[in-house]
């Protein structure tokens, strides 16, 4: 065992903690941005903290620390214990039992510490250049970030928990901006992996251009209700919304708009939603989470039905139900329930037999205002630059547009789903393909 | 916060690589968060922060290394790294000078440090029974209180030394109403860079009264229908719009990069001839307020429009000295994990002097937009969507139902230009602005004002 831990273990046992459980992390980071051919910043950095988390007399008590001295680390166990007196007792706040976790394998690129630096910097540079070169009218872009790092995380606790895991990420994002008269269009791609090598130059270049570029000479259309295409990461942040409603610490909280509709149908019949914290390439996986509970893959939604919700041990002893492995934390909180990589199941069309049959509609490239969205209630309205969708295929590009309805009811209006995912981060790792909703109201000029 | 020696010593080993500029951001943050839920004690948690960056600038080419180990060796250990990671760049270095005195301290009157763990507790109760005997429709009550003393030390190779110590406290109050299958949530969240004094003046109960009254009448408030119409856009929060659709287009680093609309505008009309705008991390107690900005800059009072013209943008160093203008004291940074980049302090459009009665009076149908939740924005083309949390209709110059669900869109700096009667009553509310993966404590603001047409979504 790490000997930090095992002296806040002991101490805590010591001063009367009924249990304790230790979270280390460190880790590295290198991040590179670059703007107009040259490095713009570049960072470098090793980082590590610990957090303390005991229980005395059902009192959950939580301090956190970057400072690792043994003083500071003594001062942490009393600082933990005395946070806990004030909290209410609950017999629902114990460990998880000890189990042994599967390791994910590949989730740790060793290569990736290894990797000379000039060649991060060159990929920001390439992803710069090639986005700049395919339109004459994307002649920049606003950012181009390279980022990668490498996490270590020690769990221990007093019930004989010792266990650690390694991931890697590495990812690179470019804003490109298109051009013309006046007008100015973003348009933004995502590339990820375990390592340097797995990341897309070409392809993730190629998409940022193009989607700037397709949005000029954006007009605005009249209010109507049309069908809605939602493209992947428009969806994948639509995805995102709902990842509140699955934590069964919001059904406790009553904030939860799926709550009391397990084995109820809350979605067209075509959708199913997974969190698989297992996923070979998610950026969320790991072999355990927060508390040391293994990992799997949680099916939320299958074929429109709900089937449960995602808990922590507290939640789940609170429910009745059994902890699905979806604590998440870093050592600066306690365990919250979370998801790790969500994914709306993909279909078996094409994007473009999906887009078949719509002849006169919405087609949502990006979604502004989303953090507007009352995930309690589900009303959303939200901004759209997107394309009119005209007998089935993309049209004029249109601007200044909103859709609006509600969380659940959009599930419902789900009417196809492609077979293109993509996945981005919104409030989890999120995935989705181009989905197609039956009817929304779009308000225009 | 490190023996000054030291300091030298940092900088000197990390200048050996030939660098233009080495600056050091020390910083130490304590922070206790309180949370009660369902009327009870749910959490206290407490943490202490502490790291080390060192900034590197060799021409234009930036490094940064940061470290969580404040040690000696471990100090001397990351400027060697520095040393070795900043990189030779092409162009002029340019860092535009410090200039400026900071103002003296602001007194804290009561250290939140030192105020029993109870008696932040006793005030959380008190304001979860105010706003559960508001109404018996009131089905959730969230409370939380969080404080934080952050010190900071900034020193650089030019010689400057700078200290500044920030406490801030803050207090949110989140109520849930419900009726049948009808749900509806309100929320109010006082703060200030000041100690625990701050609650006497800002009573929680207050806060949780308002909180849960707005969430009980919107259960009854009826869908916005959409459309385009006038729209009264109420004080204090309201000022968001504004940061969100404007401001962040003002930030130096967009400017430098063409990626705002506000590139080259200095000096040209970019809102009505009643609109003053302003910056001012130096106001005492502001939520975004501060002695010195995350370089060193002391913070000053920045007029970014005067009467519609474009004054000024908000720089840091870097920026105002690529541009070959002034600083303004806006180089901020979340942590010593981060980069300081140009942001927002305290925000706001200026008091004019219509009275709320006249503005609502000169609108004969329109919505009127007293609460404004968060929002979003393309910095490119300034396009924003906010969300209203609290709105009525206008009818015949007065207001009317309530309403819910409505959001407004429109474009940012094509707004300005349709602002066309500013209320006196002028004030600032807390916020936490993210950009590029950072979260800083900004102040937003505004007086009651009208802008005389916008597209409303809705769902009526």
């Amino acid at each position: 065992m790490n000997p930090a831990a095992a002296r806040l273990l002991a101490r805590a046992s010591t001063l009367g903690a009924d249990a304790a459980e230790v979270f280390l992390s460190s880790g590295t980071e290198f991040s590179v941005k670059v703007f107009n051919r040259e490095i713009d910043s570049l960072v470098s950095a090793q980082s590590r903290g610990v957090g303390l988390r005991t229980l005395r007399d059902q009192r959950v008590g939580f301090a956190y620390t970057f400072d690792l001295g043994p003083q500071s680390l003594d001062a942490l166990v009393d600082e933990a214990l005395r946070n806990g007196r004030y909290n209410h007792a609950d017999e629902a706040n114990a460990l998880p039992p000890v189990a042994v976790a599967d390791p994910i394998p590949g989730l740790y690129a060793p290569d990736l510490d290894r990797v000379d630096p000039q060649r991060k910097i060159q990929f920001a540079l390439d992803l710069e250049r090639l986005a700049t070169s395919t339109d004459p009218r994307v002649k920049r872009v606003s950012d181009v970030v390279y980022s990668d790092g490498s996490g270590h995380v020690e769990l221990a606790n007093s019930l004989g928990l010792d266990t650690t895991f390694d991931r890697t990420v590495a990812y690179a994002s470019v804003d490109a901006i298109a051009e013309q008269d006046s007008e100015m269009q973003s348009g933004y791609a995502f590339t990820y992996g375990r390592d340097l090598d797995a990341l897309q130059l070409d392809a993730t270049a190629q998409e940022a251009a193009q989607r700037a570029a397709g949005l000029l000479g954006a007009t605005r259309v009249p209010t109507a209700k049309v069908p809605v295409v939602l493209d992947p990461y428009a969806g994948a942040m639509i995805l995102g919304l709902l990842t509140n409603s699955f934590s069964g610490d919001a059904v406790l909280k009553r904030r939860s708009l799926l709550a009391g509709k397990v084995g109820e149908a809350v979605a067209s019949t075509m959708v199913s939603i997974v969190d698989d914290a297992r996923l070979a390439d998610g950026l969320s996986s790991r072999p355990f989470d927060g508390e040391g509970v293994p990992s799997r893959r949680n099916e939320l939604v299958t074929a429109g039905v709900l089937q449960g919700f995602l808990h922590n041990t507290y939640t789940a002893r609170r429910s009745g139900a059994a902890s699905t492995g979806s604590a998440v934390r870093s050592y600066k909180s306690v365990p919250e329930v979370g998801v790790s990589n969500l994914i709306l199941q993909p279909g078996s069309q094409s994007r473009a037999e999906l887009l078949a049959p719509v002849r006169d509609g919405l087609y949502v490239a990006q979604l502004h205002g989303l953090h507007t969205v009352n995930t309690v209630s589900g009303e959303f309205s939200l901004g759209v630059t997107g394309h009119w969708i005209r007998g089935g295929e993309l049209a004029q590009p249109v601007r200044e547009l909103t859709i609006a309805g509600q969380l659940i009811d959009l599930l419902r209006k789900v009417v196809g789903l492609a077979n293109d995912p993509r996945f981005t981060f919104a409030g989890g790792f999120c995935g989705s393909p181009t989905v197609l909703i039956e009817e929304l109201s779009v308000a225009g000029a | 916060m490190l023996d000054p020696a030291l300091v030298d010593a940092i900088l000197e080993r990390a200048r050996r690589s030939g660098a233009d500029l080495v600056e050091l951001f020390v910083e130490r943050k304590r922070n206790q968060s309180i949370a009660v839920e369902e009327s009870r004690v749910e959490r206290v948690n407490s943490g202490h922060d502490g790291g080390a960056g060192i900034r590197i600038i060799h021409g234009t080419v930036v490094a940064y290394v940061y470290t969580e180990d404040l040690s000696e060796a471990g100090l001397l250990k990351t400027a060697d790294l520095a040393a070795a990671v900043g990189r030779r760049g092409g162009g002029v270095f340019s860092v535009a000078a410090l200039t400026g005195t900071p103002k003296p301290a602001r007194p804290v009157e009561i250290s939140p440090d030192s105020v029993p763990t109870e008696r932040k507790i006793e005030l959380l109760r008190e304001a979860d029974e105010a706003a559960r005997s508001t109404s018996g429709v009131i089905r959730q009550v969230s409370l939380g209180y969080g404080e934080t003393v952050q010190d900071v030390l900034i020193a650089t190779s030019e010689g400057i030394r700078h200290q500044d110590q920030r406490t801030r406290v803050r207090l949110m109050v989140q109520v849930v109403a419900g009726r049948d299958s009808e749900i509806q949530t309100a929320m109010e969240a006082p703060g200030a860079e000041v100690g625990f004094e701050f609650f006497q003046r800002r009573s929680p109960v207050e806060s949780a009264r308002i909180a849960a009254d707005r969430a009980v009448k919107l259960l009854d408030a009826r869908p916005m229908p959409a459309g385009t119409m006038p729209v009264v856009m109420g004080n204090e929060f309201g000022g968001v719009l504004f940061h969100e659709a404007c401001g962040h287009g003002l930030e130096a680093d967009f400017v430098s990069k063409g990626s705002t609309v506000y590139a080259g505008q200095l000096g040209q009309k970019v809102a009505s001839e009643i609109l003053t705008a302003v910056d001012d991390g130096s106001e005492p107690t502001r939520w975004g307020s501060g002695a010195v900005d995350d370089e060193g800059t002391p913070t000053r009072r920045t007029v970014l429009i005067d009467h519609g013209v474009l004054q000024s943008y908000l720089h840091d160093r870097r920026s105002a000295g690529k541009q070959g203008l002034p600083v303004t004291g806006n180089g901020r940074r979340q942590s010593y994990q981060h980069l300081p980049i140009p942001r927002m302090s305290n925000t706001f459009i200026a008091a004019g002097d219509a009275t709320v009665e006249q503005i609502l009076a000169a609108t004969s149908r329109g919505l009127y937009a007293r609460k404004l939740g968060g929002g979003q924005v393309d910095p490119v083309t300034g396009d924003f969507v906010f969300a209203v949390t609290e709105g009525y209709l206008i009818e015949g110059g007065r207001v009317a139902s309530m309403v819910r669900g409505a959001t407004l869109v429109g474009n940012g700096p094509k707004t300005l230009h349709k602002v066309d009667m500013i209320g006196q009553d002028l004030e600032l509310a807390p916020g936490t602005c993210g950009k590029e993966g950072q979260s800083v404590p900004v102040s937003v603001g505004q007086p009651t004002l009208r802008i005389s047409e916008l597209t409303v979504g809705g769902t009526g």
